[in-house]
């Protein structure tokens, strides 16, 4: 254990030496009106492997402030490829979105730990050969730079969980401890960056399992993940998801499940971003069969029943159907050009949609 | 853009608008939920829509309701584990709860809507318990059609001779209000 202890910490201290932090590949199309990084919001994350880059879409015009975030789970690719068409194709007309695609970047740097998927997947884009990150659900322990505690225990209540390596998990240290673990400091640095820059409502967005029954070891059939498919909103967010869904349901034929937070199960990003900053929360799940345990084989890309296009034209119409929806009950919205619907995204193919 | 939204919604619903009511609903409606999952704030969002008369808590207490200032009582059936986590109560507590309520509301002569909005995700054990508790006092049955699928919605209607209006889509309970209210 000592071993292990000293090990991580020399790999922590090669890592800041060499400087050599994990950078992703974003190609920003015109929409991109300023580069910053979270770090411009709390210092200590600067020249570490948790720092990640924001992107401003600044229309000018006055209006409300939408944050979108990726990544806080690497392996969920359809949240991080979702914002990647977001910056890559967008142009804000009315009010500002902040683009996080990132949003747990040192999850993003290593390979997912069930193994199966590649980390760096290439795909055929308009600009030729392109690799999407396929990551890990949790901070590495490398950058973590201590070992998991036996049992999580959220900061700010007595909330726990069993299994200690969810300290690593951005998603459940919300609303983050500043001198924290570095995914506290993570966790703290988002709400500080929402706190400065006056986010009125967010969507963060990830992936589940699939909802495809299986059958178990012992020959039982098992119900699928029932996360899939999900809108979850924060209580006082919950009329405009219900209307979001309805609209997704009427007009792209997928129907979808809204959630309320579970006001008991603390850290996570659609009840604490609210509660400590006033920004209206919502978190998206799609399902990726490469989150299915059950499954011996299975391409996050081509999926027959769950193609990546599915996925990533979900979450894009997710968010076209939350700003309407914020319209319809907040009296103003996020207005967009060149974001494309469920319906583009399934015809054209997604990737005439990257850079 | 919101005045487009709003019309989508109100073109599609003519589209859907394809049988009879077989009983007929009277305003002003009182709805609560049965298992706390958000299908409950979903029917008042449709609700509004056609403009109904309707007083909503997704927790009313029997002796704190004046049923008699009501003609119709819907409940919406969904057990939700985060929503009854979230108010505290478990799953017995909640059916109690609601119980307590369609006896008042049958004592003063409302008619009662047992209402499943959010479809198969919300046919579990525990959201049928809650509904065949319920069916003895049920008026009416309002289904999203894809919780209908093995027939468990039509086969109590049919016990107990109550209407049942199904559903598509969730913006398609708007024309089943619409027809049950004479909207
Ligand atoms: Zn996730």
């Amino acid at each position: 254990m000592k071993m292990k202890a000293i090990v991580v910490v020399l790999l922590v201290l090669a890592t800041a030496a060499l400087g050599s932090f994990f950078r992703p590949d974003v190609r920003p199309g015109y929409g991109v009106t300023g580069i910053g990084w979270l770090s411009d919001y709390f210092a200590p994350l600067k020249g570490t492997n948790m720092d990640t880059p924001i992107y401003f879409m600044d229309s000018g015009v006055e209006g409300p402030t939408f944050l979108l975030m990726g990544g806080t789970h690497g392996r969920e690719l359809s949240g991080t490829t979702a914002a990647l068409v977001f910056i890559e194709n967008v142009v804000v007309t009315k009010g500002r979105v902040i683009v996080m695609p990132f949003s747990n970047i040192s999850g993003v740097s290593i390979p997912d730990e069930t193994g199966k998927a590649l980390h760096f997947i290439q795909v055929e884009t308009k600009s030729g050969p392109r690799f999407l990150v396929y990551g890990d659900r949790r901070t590495d322990p490398a950058d973590q730079g201590i070992p998991d505690p036996m049992v999580f225990k959220h900061a700010q209540s007595g909330f726990t969980l069993e299994d200690g390596t969810e300290a690593r998990n951005l998603n459940r240290q919300y609303p983050g401890v500043a001198d924290g673990n570095p995914t506290q400091q993570l966790a703290y640095a988002i709400i500080e960056m929402i706190k400065a820059e006056k986010v009125d409502f967010n969507l963060d967005m990830h992936e589940s399992g699939t909802p495809d029954k299986y059958i178990d070891e012992r020959g039982n059939t098992r119900s699928g993940s029932s996360l899939a498919y999900t809108l979850v909103c924060h209580p006082d967010a919950l009329e405009i998801g219900a209307v979001a869904i309805m609209e997704i349901e009427a007009f792209y034929g997928v129907s979808m499940k809204l959630e309320e937070s579970n006001l008991g199960y603390r850290g996570l990003s659609h009840l604490e971003i609210r509660n400590a900053t006033g920004s209206l929360s919502f978190l998206s799940e799609t399902p990726n069969p490469g989150q299915d345990s059950w499954r011996k084989v299975y391409d996050v890309i081509n999926d027959p029943d769950y193609p990546l296009k599915h996925r990533v034209g979900l979450q894009l119409q997710i968010i076209q159907s939350l700003f309407n929806a914020y319209e319809m009950l907040m009296g103003e919205t996020v207005l967009v050009t060149g974001l494309p619907s469920y319906n583009e995204t399934m015809e054209n193919g997604l990737f005439i949609y990257l850079n | 853009m919101k005045k487009l939204l709003l019309t989508f919604f109100v073109v599609l619903c003519f589209a859907f608008v394809s049988f009879a009511a077989e009983i007929l609903l009277e305003e002003p409606v009182i709805v609560t939920s049965a298992g706390q999952s958000p299908g409950a704030l979903q029917f008042t969002v449709v609700a509004k829509m056609v403009s109904l008369d309707y007083k909503f808590d997704k927790l009313y207490k029997a002796e704190d309701v004046d049923m008699s200032q009501f003609k119709t009582f819907v409940i919406v059936v969904g057990a939700s584990g985060k929503g009854l986590g979230a108010a505290g109560i478990d799953i017995e507590v909640e059916i109690n709860r609601v119980l307590a309520l369609a006896r008042e509301a049958k004592d003063n002569g409302l008619k009662i809507v047992i209402c499943n909005l959010e479809g198969a995700s919300r046919r579990g054990e525990s959201s049928d318990k809650i509904v065949t508790t319920l069916a003895p006092l049920a008026s009416v049955y309002f289904v999203k059609s894809d919780a209908n699928e093995d027939g468990f919605f039509t086969n109590l209607s049919e016990e107990a001779g109550v209407p049942m209006a199904t559903f598509e889509m969730t913006v398609g309970l708007k024309d089943v209000l619409a027809q049950y209210f004479g909207k």
